[in-house]
């Protein structure tokens, strides 16, 4: 009986007569399907539009490939530093209370307020030949800006909090109790860590990895300001599709943009699928 | 013996943690506090707080009279004037559809319901470059969309138009984001009390659920304003980038740099980042006051 | 071993938890910390365990000073409230998690753990349970759980924070008998911290009563019930009528009738007294009893559901006052709704402002 009341009342909750709900449904699908799928489609039709040719050709040139391995270098480097940071301050920050940890938390979310351009900009003041450092480094002839350790720089400055702000909110919820029965049971700290944090953060690591990951590929804003955009040398793969589609050579910037468009998919894919897990697992405790 | 690797950072603690554990840290039996604080702090300061702290350094080497030249001249005005308002207006599109986005993912069954939900992120994952030339495509004259508009009168490309295309464009999942779990959570019963009081459909809404709804609204909309304060990448391509008419707030410092005005570049920055700090600001507010039903 | 704690003083911010406390529990012995939310009980179990340090005082175990010793060198076994079970873990690997993180030249070997888990876990009575999860357990069976992984240790006391209370009524009667059973069987120092007195009565050999970081009585189960130290022991410790009165020369004026207070002795100036008495202390009568006290009062409801039958009296001060009688004792007097009757309190504690008697 009780069970037939709440279908009762569920039905009562959804009560717009069905031609409001529908309306409500179509406007809806009809935004997401101008704004967001209109893009993908666009994308795609226009990298395969020619064929399957023009398009491998355009992912196979030199200045494609010097571009995708830059990328995947700079990625490289930009991940991981910023996965340690991630863990160390979701650890002080989740297992700790401490003066400023409000203020702390704050500056974890500053790049989210900064235009990637001005991201680009201070490193530019920072080692341009005008800038406090360029000049020193001139002299010694350390090239940081227009150049791969500024591309790491920049990116990594738009990109640290992705990892943190992931596993900041599941390390909060999950609270301390766990790790300290291990500490009274006798694991030291890294025991800890490894043996009881992380297979609990596990999922939503992997997201923040992912996610940090798509960003570091794709930063344009910050990026262009401090790459000068030398073919061959210090284009990542968004650098590449604005040159190209400046050159009007829309085939292949739609074709590289692709490769960012699968990562893109693989990225919600991944956040959908851990989405459904850690909504299953455990959910009894 | 690996244990020995180990000593120091879980038994002796060293001097920075007794003194910071005396000092301003509650007592925890958890390791690793002097380790993790330090090194956030080391990397935060490194990466961001210095480099930025140059902004503000390079700003304050300008005299007021040049800082106010830059600031005041009808370009930076210009371009000020259009950021704001292109911001403000993909805002409050975002604010009506992502509330109607929520609301229909939430509340509703229909075909396709997953995807839809899935593809809501879309704008964070994809970059901004990749979106900036879809987008173009679309709306320029012979584009899909553009095509229609142009016949309407609607110039959707290289105008304030296209910005605001652009613009709401990578702000739309914080809306959604922030309503889905509100919408969630809403309690059934505080409804059916509607209900059973009387109300009708639209009275139980407009009075009950969108009072309820309307900070997380206001927040999720000032997330996005803020996002499309500084956005570069979606915007370059589909604005036109005309001096005065369709040059935003980040494209105008970066011309500025082009042409090796430092100071220039980063008085506009300076001047930005403010505006972008009490937006912040604000949005915590915002979401303080959005908590303030909740019981704690 | 015996656990001593001297002075412990703690705060948080402007709140005392804590204001000097000072007790011992010998070895072997299963202690309750009980007290009311607020009252210091679990933070002190926190500080014994190593988990909070106090502003000043010490903690001895066995007469040596561990104030200074971390957690994992106390060698503590330490019960949750929640249990704290690592939930991705099955129940074999958090009962053997403390010896698996063992340096590796005190580690067990693999053979030895595996009989070691399995022996803790016939004794919790979960042999059958070894490969699940904890989202699998039901209450009763996590708390077991979290109980044999803090035995895995080999620890020298026995912590638990409101080990029952998280559990339905009735796991909760299962396992308190149980916990005692278990502690009879493994005579290890136990200390648990409850909020439940009946819980505290029927477990422990002796309770700690605590009340705003004070510690109020100490004794055992009988002692604190019927022989509370104070007002807030004989409230907190079961249902209690309470009376105020006037206490000159030895004798409180009671009602009208003035009653013996039982002892003559020191301070003979009037003064204000309160007097508890216990419901079932309390008989009823038609007449008035020929010595002792007494006082008049009228039924106004009774509740003969449960083992005993509930009274409620007003008195002529009109005060209410509740009564616990027998069944037999109820169908003898045939009480009925209104009848006027006389109270005979068969034992009273009368507590003045500053001392008891």
């Amino acid at each position: 009986m009780n069970k037939s009341k709440t279908i009762e009342i569920q039905k009562a909750r959804f009560s717009e007569s069905p031609w409001i709900k529908r309306g409500l449904i179509g406007t809806a699908l009809f935004f997401l399907g101008i704004f967001l799928f209109g893009p993908i489609l666009v994308v795609f039709l226009n990298a395969f539009g020619k064929g399957i040719g023009p398009y491998w050709r355009a992912l196979t040139e030199p200045a494609a490939i010097s571009a995708i391995r830059l990328t995947l270098w700079v990625a490289a480097i930009v991940v991981p530093c910023n996965l340690i940071f991630g863990l160390a301050a979701a650890w002080a920050v989740t297992k700790f209370n401490f003066f400023g940890k409000k203020i702390l938390l704050a500056l974890i979310d500053l790049p989210f307020t900064v235009s990637p351009v001005i991201a680009g900009l201070i490193f530019v003041l920072l080692f341009g030949a005008r800038g406090i450092f360029g000049p020193w480094l001139q002299a010694h002839n350390i090239r940081i800006l227009f150049s791969v350790p500024g591309i790491v720089l920049a990116t990594i400055f738009v990109t640290f909090p992705f990892v943190a702000r992931e596993i900041i909110p599941l390390m909060q919820s999950q609270g301390n109790e766990e790790e300290t029965a291990a500490v009274i049971l006798g694991a030291n700290g890294w025991q800890t860590f490894f043996r009881v944090t992380l297979p609990n953060i596990k999922w939503g690591l992997l997201y923040g990895v992912i996610l940090c990951n798509a960003r570091a590929m794709g930063e344009f804003g910050a990026v262009s300001v401090v790459s000068g955009h030398i073919r061959g040398l210090t284009n990542t793969i968004p650098l590449h599709v604005e040159i190209l589609y400046n050159e009007y050579n829309f085939t292949a910037a739609f074709a590289v943009s692709s490769l960012l468009m699968f990562l893109a998919f693989v990225t919600l894919v991944v956040k959908h699928w851990i989405e459904r897990r850690s909504r299953k697992e455990y959910c009894g405790l | 013996m690996p244990c020995i690797l180990f000593e120091p950072f879980s038994r002796t603690p060293d001097f920075l943690e007794i003194m910071i554990t005396k000092q301003f840290k509650r007592h925890s039996v958890l390791p690793g506090f002097g380790l993790t604080l330090s090194f956030t702090l080391f990397y935060l300061s490194a990466a961001a707080l210095i480099p930025l702290l140059t902004l503000f350094w390079r700003t304050s080497a300008m005299d007021w009279a040049s800082f106010l030249r830059v600031l005041g001249s009808p370009r930076t005005l210009a371009a000020f004037k259009l950021t704001l308002m292109t911001s403000f207006l993909s805002a409050l599109i975002n604010g009506a559809f992502g509330l109607l986005v929520a609301w229909v993912l939430v509340r509703y069954d229909f075909p396709g319901k997953k995807l839809a939900d899935a593809v809501v992120d879309l704008p964070f994952a994809l970059p901004t470059a990749v979106a900036g030339i879809a987008l173009t495509t679309l709306y320029a004259p012979n584009g899909w969309f553009g095509k229609c508009l142009y016949k309407l009168g609607i110039q959707s490309a290289f105008s304030p138009v296209g910005i605001v295309i652009a613009l709401t464009f990578i702000g739309f999942p914080f809306v959604v984001r922030t309503l889905e779990p509100i919408l969630q959570d809403l309690d059934v019963e505080i409804e059916e009390a509607a209900f059973s009081l009387g109300a009708g459909r639209w009275q139980t809404f407009s009075r009950i659920v969108f009072p309820m709804l309307l900070p997380g609204l206001l927040t999720g909309s000032a997330m996005a304003f803020a996002r499309a304060l500084g956005e570069y990448g979606s915007v370059v391509f589909i604005a036109g980038n005309m001096p005065f008419k369709t040059e935003i707030l980040p494209l105008l410092i970066m011309t500025k740099l082009e042409q090796y005005d430092y100071s220039g570049a980063a008085a506009v920055a300076s001047a930005a980042l403010l505006i972008s700090f009490i937006l912040l600001l604000a949005i915590n507010f915002l979401h303080a006051w959005s908590q303030r039903y909740q019981e704690v | 071993m015996s656990i001593e704690v001297q002075r412990i003083v703690k705060t948080f911010g402007s709140f005392t938890a804590l204001n000097g406390v000072n007790f011992r529990i010998a070895p072997g012995e299963l202690v309750a910390l009980l007290g009311p939310s607020g009252s210091g009980k679990t933070t002190l179990l926190r500080i014994i365990a190593g988990l909070e340090i106090p502003d000043s005082g010490t903690v001895l175990f066995d007469g040596l000073d561990v104030s200074s010793r971390k957690v994992k060198e106390r060698q503590v076994g330490f019960v949750f409230q929640h249990y704290a079970l690592f939930r991705h873990m099955t129940v074999f690997d958090n009962v053997a998690f403390g010896l698996n993180v063992r340096p590796r030249r005190v580690r067990p070997s693999q053979e030895a753990i595996k009989l070691k888990v399995f022996e803790l876990l016939k004794l919790v009575r979960l042999e059958g349970m070894a490969l699940r999860y904890p989202s699998q357990l039901s209450g009763g069976q996590r708390q077991r759980v979290a109980l044999a992984r803090a035995l895995a240790i080999e620890p020298k006391m026995l912590l638990l924070d409101e080990p029952f209370g998280s559990l339905d009524a009735k796991v909760r009667k299962e396992l308190r008998q149980w916990i005692r059973e278990l502690h009879d069987k493994l005579h290890m120092t136990s200390v648990f911290v409850t909020h439940d007195q009946e819980e505290a009565l029927e477990v422990a050999d002796r309770i700690v009563v605590m009340n705003e970081g004070k510690i109020e009585q100490i004794g055992t189960p009988d002692e604190v019930y019927h022989h509370p130290a104070s007002p807030f022991v004989s409230h907190f410790l079961g249902s209690v009528n309470l009376f105020h009165c006037r206490l000159e020369g030895g004798k409180i004026l009671f009602g009208n009738a003035p009653a013996d207070s039982g002892k003559t002795e020191g301070k003979q100036e009037a003064r204000n007294a309160t007097v508890y008495i216990r419901p079932h202390l309390l008989d009823i009568e038609y007449s008035a009893p020929a010595n002792g006290n007494y006082f008049r009062a009228k039924v106004k409801s009774i509740n003969a559901a449960g083992p005993l039958v509930r009274v409620e009296l007003t008195t002529e001060w009109d005060a209410l006052v509740q009564v616990e009688i027998s069944h037999e004792r109820y169908q003898y007097l045939g009480l009925k709704k209104d009848a006027a009757v006389f109270a005979i309190p068969k034992e009273v504690k009368v507590f003045t402002e500053d001392y008891s008697i």
